[in-house]
């Protein structure tokens, strides 16, 4: 049996001097539900596009279920929704799905696909006279139009309202549930929060992280601690910043002092159960503790800009060792 | 395969604009032209009915297959549904027939449509003749569609119009679509390839047999068309 679904290894793609894919190694697993993050231009659509086999990688080599992107597409388990995927025009909806479920190798019922998409009301409808959230569905339809193995979604809800996302949210999670392995791209970070057991960052055509959503929003100091210092709080000895910078897991502090004898610390933790723990030990008294996770968004922020800023002082040393 | 081809069929036929500029636009054209030839009752060594039935007939055949594979190729390249089919088990090469299929399809309405005028404003052929006719005219125009399939593979949809006009209009004003070439133009029209598709038709002359130069000449433009489209879909492939 294989154990894996896809795999990238030490893959490069360029387009002229732009260097959109740089390096990447990456296996999926079977059954697992991947979201693929990265501001636009982080080579997520290359990414999905070399996976299969829409272009070929420069350096290295892309395998899914041990062969190529081409013979795992005709043996039928893919199933694809591209970002840019037109649509036949000139034709109805139901006779669109039914030439995808045709044309598979393990074709489902139409019915079955149109119900599983939402769209069974859309079925007499002409694809030409669609909205861009209904032509997302349609697209959906043509991903799960057979039995794959493995589905690839490129931002899937793009154009979509609100209500209408959660509703598909519901339809990508039946595909997992269904024992398929999801893998999209999106840069909606709730979407990725909300569906996906595995998150992948990528940046600048790197993949810069690589786990669950919980350990990416703690590798970027997941927990912020906020509470109030009054005067006789912090001990006899009266209140030093010193002691909270040196409480376990703390990345960043910030002490405002608004009206006098009262702070306002609020203190960034990568283990804010150890930081708490040692805030009392130190013998202080903090008034109106919170602690609060941060967001998959501020997260993925953290993150980025870290990289940036690492980058920004190599190119900077480089410069200075050139002088 | 066949659902793609039947599609292709379908929304070909679906398409009103394009059933009017193919089939109808030719038909009354053609009766334009006789009744503006009127006296006149040869032309190009036929009868004018004749000769106008068949210049309608490819013009309405040639207009179809090259908007319906080159438009379509190339609007379908840029919105990505090229792109999509390729994530199907379908192979590379059932899209190109699909839409060759589907022309090829369109054409004969085309070229029945004005036969059906001209037997009513008195043509007289042979049955024989006229099945002749037709199936030389419908095997002919495919040469234009594996052309159709290298413009719609060659331009963007913003270009490709303007190419596909102007490449049509200057093989049809010097194939002797609208009036019958004659001295030293017909030296440059011999590698018209509307010229010599129109010479398919001379066989319909008393005591002449199909025009073997011709049928040589058009077998060379599909060739050549065809070798045309395969090298520039396979560029396409690797652009993604």
């Amino acid at each position: 049996m294989v154990t894996e679904v896809a795999a990238f290894r030490g893959v490069g793609k360029s387009y002229g001097r732009v260097r959109a894919v740089d390096g990447l190694d990456l296996v999926l697993r079977p059954g697992e539900t991947v979201a693929l993050l990265g501001p636009n231009g982080a080579g997520k659509s290359t990414s999905l596009d070399l996976l299969l086999g829409l272009r070929e990688p420069d350096q290295g080599d892309v395998t899914l279920f041990g062969g190529t992107p081409r013979s795992a597409i005709e043996a039928g388990r893919v199933g694809a929704m591209l970002q840019s995927g037109g649509l036949m025009t000139d034709v109805k909806v139901h006779e669109l799905v039914r030439l995808a479920c045709d044309v598979h190798p393990r074709g489902r019922s139409v019915t079955e696909v149109l119900t599983d998409a939402g769209i069974t009301e859309l079925a007499e409808r002409r694809v030409d006279k669609l909205s861009g959230g209904q032509e997302q569905r349609v697209r959906f339809a043509l991903a799960i139009a057979g039995d794959s193995d493995l589905i690839v979604l490129d931002e899937p809800t793009t154009g979509m309202d609100v209500n209408v996302r959660q509703a598909f949210w519901a339809s990508m999670r039946a595909q997992a549930d269904a024992g398929r392995t999801v893998l999209f791209a999106t840069h909606y970070l709730e979407e990725a929060d909300s569906i996906a057991d595995r998150v992948l960052v990528l940046h600048r055509g790197r993949l810069i992280a690589d786990g669950s959503s919980a350990e990416i929003k703690a590798r970027a100091g997941a927990r912020r601690i906020a509470f109030e210092l009054h005067d006789g709080d912090g001990g006899d000895g009266g209140f030093a910043e010193s002691v909270l910078r040196a409480l376990p897991g703390v990345q960043s502090l910030d002490v405002t002092a608004r009206v006098p004898g009262v702070r306002t610390v609020r203190i960034r933790t990568a283990d804010a159960d150890a930081s708490v723990a040692a805030l009392y030990g130190a013998g202080l008294y903090p008034r109106g503790l919170e602690v609060t996770g941060v967001g998959l968004e501020q997260a993925f922020l953290t993150i980025t800009g870290e990289l940036d800023r690492a980058d920004a002082e190599r190119t900077a040393d480089d410069k200075e060792s050139v002088r | 395969m066949t659902t793609l081809i039947r599609l292709e069929i379908l929304r070909t036929l679906r398409n009103r604009r394009y059933l009017f500029f193919t089939v109808v636009y030719p038909a009354v054209l053609y009766v334009f032209f006789i009744n503006a030839y009127g006296s006149a009752d040869q032309a190009g060594g036929l009868p004018v009915k004749t000769y106008f039935m068949v210049s309608m007939a490819t013009f309405g055949a040639v207009g179809a297959v090259l908007s319906g594979s080159a438009q379509r190729i190339s609007l379908e390249r840029k919105s990505g549904w090229v792109r999509q089919l390729r994530l199907t088990a379908l192979p590379g090469r059932a899209y190109t027939i699909g839409k060759i299929a589907a022309t090829a399809v369109t054409t004969l309405p085309a070229i029945l449509v004005v036969f059906a005028v001209g037997l009513t404003q008195g043509v007289s052929l042979s049955l024989p003749q006229w099945i002749g006719l037709a199936v030389a005219l419908w095997l002919g125009s495919f040469v234009f569609a594996a052309l159709g399939v290298a413009l719609g593979y060659a331009a963007t949809p913003d270009a490709v119009q303007p190419i596909v006009m102007i490449t049509y209009m200057a093989m049809a004003l010097l194939g002797g679509t609208w009036f019958p070439v004659s001295g030293s133009l017909e030296k440059f029209a011999r590698f018209d390839p509307v010229y010599l598709y129109n010479q398919l038709a001379t066989f319909t002359r008393p005591g002449q047999s199909l025009d073997m130069v011709a049928v040589g000449g058009l077998a060379a433009f599909f060739a050549v068309f065809l070798v045309a489209a395969a090298a520039l879909y396979r560029r396409d492939t690797r652009q993604a």
